[in-house]
């Protein structure tokens, strides 16, 4: 809670902040389109099948749209981001407060919470949107890929049954949920961070909390979310 | 013929010499110190010797007769033979190095359980009480090494190292991180065990204290060579070379630099 | 970017080398039977409960978003077929593998790159152990034999909730629901699953026990933290990846 008020606050570190998000935006793009795409052309690689079952091969791509958008872009990009960023952060956290470096900052009265856990919160949440966009362009490029030249589906019609069925809607759940799933990391990895106790062993166990309770909760969230929006009708 | 010959030792990591064609010789069962200053190549010496790390070709290291240079570890035959030259070794590591998923008592039963053979459980519970004894640690058999205090620590360590009663023990900087008691204790320690067992001990340390407190033989390391040749302690302590100088007499300015 | 490329290549090497040995290690010796019991009961039970929640919300997940995609196109009916094949034969095991990676694999890349700080790794060296057989072959093997089970058990959790979510929450007709779900998954996905649970087991520790022995002293506590970053993030992606591929190979 603490953290929050510190969000809305200052003083803060603009230039911690911009590192940060630099840094998170390089390293997580590479793992994150790694992630996203191959999700994409399973999606293909099953559907295709399983519709030509039914004789419904049209629905292919609103379904590889909708799964994309709302479900697979946002939750993997989220559990990258988890996975690369939260445990980055967390272990340098970490090991800043293992060295007494929080100590230090905060005998310099640096807040610790200001200096090194907002900048990684507010980062994540800007981050995680960013890359969700170009992991659904990705998703879909790679499902495209698996569903028209090696699917053998008529490309017009995949195109036209996408951009009939997907709404800008589609996309701003997405990035809401990102933002939700990016705000959790941050504060998680923080929290954790700070926490950690017994030296380097205990820096990879903080890393490696963060990622298991960060994914955990992901998970919940997006059911969760799922069910909301469900019963908004969104 | 002696125990430890080194001939010609270099050792490079990519273009930065470490060693420089370093050549000395120890004598079983005898106390030999090496000194320097932090980042001289202490550390890679006692590991060239041990075949943790492998030395740069033309150099020789003999040890009990088996060149350790020439070992190719991925050869089989080679592997043994390196297995063998390590079990008449002891290590007392920078910071002790204990397995820290075992008690203390099982940490020093553990080279007699792999290494012992035929060694009956009765026996091996009676070793590891004589070696915790004779470090004064009589009382953490059951302890974790989490439990204990740097020194502590420590002296589990040089339990441990003692346990297959090697014939050398190599000590990386025996009393770094103790206070002076501790690290006077620790040294004690290392000259009883060579009169009452003859365990020959390899220190590496920066302690001039220490070095002199041991006596034996010394050789100053500086930059990857040895200042004077490895020698008796009191002739190198007589020695007016201006390295040594420096460093026993605690100057800043002379031929040892700070990096 | 060219430097960063050179690195990645000369890691690579290092990995291959580090998987040569690893696996002569692992296939051509007896592992130490109370280290390897060790860390089977540790990662395969310690990671259950952990699965069983994963699993539980992934699945009902899957199926209510599963739900709202077919409702706007008209194709509620065929949710079985869509939880059927999404779920079993794609979603569970990865999130496995992905889970188990985040959890086990970090912690053996992060008690590796302890041990190595702490010169533990040197220790068993200088006893003339091989750390490879004391260390490494025993989490290998746990992790191969392990995780498959843990898949298993992860589809049969995802089939649960799947039903769960679809019959009690979403209001589906029960028969319907499985009818059609049998119709798409039988004994050969979850034999796929196994069979993928082995690959992802193997392939999270050998990358796991690689960056966590790859650390040297003068890394620190940071070195530890670095590891388990790599170890999670790579096999993660690795997890993913491969999926992709078998999948290639095994339903076209």
């Amino acid at each position: 809670m603490n953290v929050l008020w510190c969000v809305f606050t200052g003083p803060r570190y603009w230039g911690e902040l911009v590192r940060m998000m630099d840094v998170l935006a390089r390293r997580c793009l590479i793992p994150v389109g790694l992630a996203v795409a191959p999700v994409g052309a399973v999606i293909s690689l099953q559907g295709v099948e399983a519709f030509r079952e039914f004789g419904a091969e049209g629905m292919l791509s609103p379904m590889l749209g909708t799964s994309v958008f709302r479900q697979y872009s946002p939750m993997l990009a989220s559990v990258m981001v988890a996975a690369q960023a939260g445990s980055s952060i967390s272990a340098r956290i970490g090991t800043m407060k293992v060295r007494g470096q929080i100590d230090a900052l905060a005998v310099m009265s640096v807040d610790p919470v200001r200096y090194v856990v907002v900048p990684g919160l507010i980062a994540c949440i800007v981050v995680t949107p960013l890359l969700n966009v170009i992991t659904t362009i990705l998703g879909l490029a790679s499902g495209w890929l698996f569903a028209v030249p090696i699917g053998g589906i008529n490309h017009g019609i995949f195109m036209a049954n996408l951009f009939a069925e997907i709404t800008p809607m589609d996309l701003w759940v997405g990035l809401g949920k990102c933002m939700v799933f990016g705000g959790a990391v941050g504060i998680i990895a923080g929290y954790l961070g700070l926490r950690t106790t017994g030296g380097a062993e205990g820096v990879g166990r903080a890393a490696n909390n963060t990622v298991v309770a960060t994914i955990l909760l992901i998970t919940l969230a997006d059911y969760a979310l799922g069910l909301l929006l469900l019963a908004l009708q969104i | 013929m002696p125990a430890i010959e080194f001939r010609n030792v270099s050792k490079s990591f990519g273009d930065r010499q470490i060693l420089k064609s370093i050549s000395l010789t120890i004598d079983e069962g005898s106390i030999a110190v090496i000194l320097g200053p932090s980042g001289t190549g202490k550390s890679v010496l006692i590991r060239c010797l041990i075949g943790l790390l492998k030395p740069d070709p033309g150099g020789q290291i003999l040890v009990f007769g088996t060149d350790v240079a020439a070992i190719d570890e991925r050869r089989r035959a080679d592997r043994l033979k390196l297995y063998a030259v390590r079990k008449r070794f002891g290590m007392l590591f920078q910071d002790g190095a204990l397995f820290d998923d075992m008690t203390v008592g099982e940490n020093v039963a553990f080279p007699m359980r792999h290494h012992g053979g035929r060694m009956r459980e009765s026996e091996i519970k009676a070793r590891v009480a004589d070696k915790l004894a004779r470090v004064g640690l009589k009382d953490a058999v059951e302890k974790m090494p989490s439990e204990l205090s740097g020194g502590m620590r420590k002296r589990a360590a040089f339990a441990r190292a003692i346990a297959m009663e090697p014939d050398f023990v190599l000590c990386d900087e025996p009393s770094s991180g103790l206070d002076p008691v501790m690290a006077a204790t620790l040294d004690e320690l290392i000259l009883e065990m060579h009169r009452e067992l003859n365990i020959g001990f390899i220190v590496i340390t920066h302690d001039t204290a220490e070095a002199r407190l041991l006596g034996g033989r010394m050789g100053l390391l500086n930059k990857g060579e040895l200042v004077v040749p490895f020698d008796a302690t009191d002739k190198v302590l007589r020695s007016n070379h201006p390295a040594i100088r420096q460093f026993f007499d605690r100057q800043k300015d002379g031929p040892i630099q700070v990096v | 970017m060219f430097k960063r490329g050179w690195e990645a290549l000369e890691t690579l090497a290092d990995f291959l080398q580090f998987v040569r040995r690893a696996a002569r290690v692992q296939f051509l010796r007896v592992p130490p039977r109370a280290q390897f019991l060790e860390q089977a009961v540790q990662s395969g039970v310690g990671s259950m409960g952990l699965v069983t929640v994963l699993i539980l919300f992934g699945a009902m997940g899957l199926t209510v978003q599963g739900f709202t995609s077919f409702q706007r196109v008209g194709g509620q009916s065929v949710l079985g077929a869509f939880v059927g094949i999404g779920g079993v034969r794609e979603l569970y095991p990865v999130l496995t593998g992905v889970i188990v990676g985040a959890r086990v694999g970090a912690n053996f890349a992060a008690s590796l790159a302890n041990r190595q700080i702490s010169e533990q790794v040197e220790a068993l060296e200088v006893m003339g152990i091989d750390p490879f057989h004391y260390l490494v072959a025993p989490r290998l093997w746990a992790l191969t034999l392990t995780l498959p089970l843990l898949c298993a058990y992860a589809i049969f959790v995802g089939l649960a909730a799947s039903y769960f979510a679809a019959v009690h929450q979403l209001g589906m007709n029960s028969g319907n629901f499985l009818n059609q779900l049998s119709q798409f998954v039988g004994f050969s996905d979850l034999a796929a699953g196994v069979l993928k649970g082995v690959v992802f087991g193997w392939l999270v520790a050998v990358i796991a026990c690689f960056f966590g022995y790859r650390s040297r002293k003068r890394d620190g506590a940071e070195g530890v933290g670095i590891a388990t970053n790599k170890a999670i993030v790579i096999s993660s992606v690795t997890c993913i990846v491969v999926n992709m591929f078998i999948s290639a190979i095994m339903y076209t």
